[in-house]
């Protein structure tokens, strides 16, 4: 009995959520629906942002502009985690999940990992097929380097995301909206239109706790053709953000978790 | 007719208010704001205000009515409330035109949001140079996204498939119009199917409302705005009306 109530392996657990994950996401999407419905309309947000720089008259805005953009996809992709996360409340699982003996902040940090992989496939194909149309041009060299720094923001943003998800877990109208908003300040302050600089030091501040800040810095050294060591002292930071993030989200929702079960609010829909 | 639009405002005004999706556009539209100032400022073009600050109301009034159109008809079936409606003696289609009008017509409150942004955080303040312009932008814009939405409505309701490009219909739809990037930017080739979104007459009239310089004749965007609203309007409502009799045809109301 004692062995049956003992807590299950972390990577175990990750692994099967992961799973779960990955079926999400043929259910979600069919290889055409994804190419031509999800990869379009991203690839359209690309370059409606990026058009900009030509409204402005500026050839190296507009490439510094298509890089951010690009990669931003990804970020707007894995922010999807908030409103996946609730997806369990709906179905009515997550009592069953509180009740179990897995730690809950580990079946989510598994549960929405679709949106790591469709997002950086989103962000690779916008820096490899959009961004040379707009005078970006990369190597293979170069191209195999950001393709590591890609995934590198999509899991550490992932992990910024779940801390989201852990704290509107219990407000699940407010998913959307959490996302959206989150994204869009990402946007504005971590470099992707305009350098972090450009904003008062508070901002700055804030915007250097956030793993895209410092993925941009690296894919953009890498698009400069720095050297390596370069590239890696700035996608460096965005790891240690990510971890500290991922450390966060696990404590809130244990926090999540030890509260529910004390007052019983965890509901089946 | 009066009554029955009222009722339908008045319904979708006190749904929209406990919907968080549908008000989102009132945390992203000042959001956005913030981006294009952002841009526009650090790129030393001050001159692109206009179209920094237009360009989120712009967005919102889609989205929003975009939203609406996709889920209006499903939750009323979800709801088991549709065969009700469609047996009260109204019109089903202006209901729904009337409703989703509601949503448009609070959009239009994100220019307030995005001008107060403008002149709080950036210090830039925008005079509406020419109101009776702009006043008529502004509304003829709201009446015809709704008479858009109205068709989309329909055709999601009606081919059930299309629902999973819902959401694929937003960034192409804004590159294509012109809201933030007049068209002349774009390729020579899409111009004229930019000409065919609404959006695009919209973005050039709002935008000339907002500049001191004289506006010249505007009726043709005025006239242009409101030809494209009430063929969507028509379109929209004339699919809303087959689907509603196939639907009574079959007596399968609450599965199409």
């Amino acid at each position: 009995m004692t062995e049956l109530l003992a807590e299950p392996r972390p990577l175990a657990v990750v692994r099967h959520a992961s799973l779960n994950a990955l079926a999400d996401l043929r259910a979600t999407y069919t290889p055409t629906s994804w190419t031509v419905g999800w990869l379009g309309r991203m690839l359209a947000q690309v370059a409606f942002f990026t058009v900009v720089g030509h409204l402005i008259g500026s050839a190296e805005h507009t490439r510094y502009l298509v890089i951010g953009n690009s990669l931003m996809t990804c970020v707007i992709e894995v922010m999807m985690v908030v409103a996946s996360t609730t997806w369990e409340r709906r179905a009515g699982t997550l009592p069953l999940l509180v009740a179990a003996p897995a730690e809950l902040g580990l079946v989510f940090v598994g549960r929405s990992l679709q949106w790591t992989i469709s997002g950086s496939g989103t962000s690779l194909v916008s820096l490899l097929v959009l961004a040379p149309l707009f005078g970006v041009h990369w190597t293979v060299g170069q191209f195999l380097t950001v393709v590591p720094l890609v995934l590198l923001t999509a899991f550490s943003t992932y992990a910024f995301g779940l801390v989201l998800a852990a704290a509107v877990l219990g407000t699940t109208g407010l998913r959307n909206i959490t996302s959206n908003a989150a994204y869009l300040v990402m946007m504005a302050v971590c470099g992707v239109q305009v350098p972090v600089s450009y904003w008062p030091g508070a901002v700055q501040l804030a915007a250097e706790c956030l793993p895209l800040t410092h993925g941009l810095r690296a894919v953009r050294a890498v698009a400069d053709a720095e050297p390596l060591g370069t590239v890696l002292s700035r996608a460096l930071p965005a790891a240690v953000a990510g971890a500290c993030w991922l450390a966060l989200a696990l404590a809130v929702f244990r926090l999540t978790a030890a509260r529910a079960r004390r007052t019983g609010s965890v509901v089946y829909s | 007719m009066p009554r029955t639009v009222l009722a339908a405002f008045r319904f979708q005004a006190a749904l929209a208010w406990r919907t968080p999706d549908t008000l989102s556009v009132f945390v992203t539209a000042p959001l956005f704001t913030v981006v294009f100032l952002a841009l526009s400022q650090f790129a030393g073009r001050t001159d692109l205000a206009t179209h920094a600050v237009l360009a989120p109301c712009l967005m919102s009034l889609w989205a929003v009515a975009l939203f609406l159109a996709g889920d209006l008809i499903g939750n009323e079936r979800s709801w088991g409330t549709l065969e009700g409606l469609v047996a009260t003696p109204v019109s089903f289609p202006l209901l729904v035109t009337a409703r989703i009008t509601t949503v448009t017509v609070l959009g239009l409150l994100t220019f307030a949001e995005s001008w107060l942004v403008a002149a709080g955080l950036f210090g830039i303040v925008l005079d509406v140079a020419h109101p009776l312009v702009f006043g008529a932008g502004m509304l003829l814009s709201a009446l015809a996204m709704a008479g858009t939405a109205t068709s989309l409505s329909a055709v999601f309701v009606l081919t059930p498939s299309a629902r999973t490009v819902q959401n694929t219909l937003s960034y192409p739809i804004y590159l294509l119009s012109g809201v933030m990037v007049p068209i002349s930017f774009l390729p020579d080739w899409v111009q004229p199917l930019s000409r065919l979104v609404f959006l695009s007459w919209s973005g050039d009239l709002l935008r000339t409302s907002l500049d001191p310089a004289p506006t010249g004749n505007v009726l043709p965007e005025l006239g242009a705005v409101a030809l494209l609203g009430v063929a969507g309007y028509l379109l929209g409502a004339a699919l809303t009306r087959r689907f509603v009799r196939r639907a009574r045809e079959l007596g399968n109301l609450s599965h199409t």
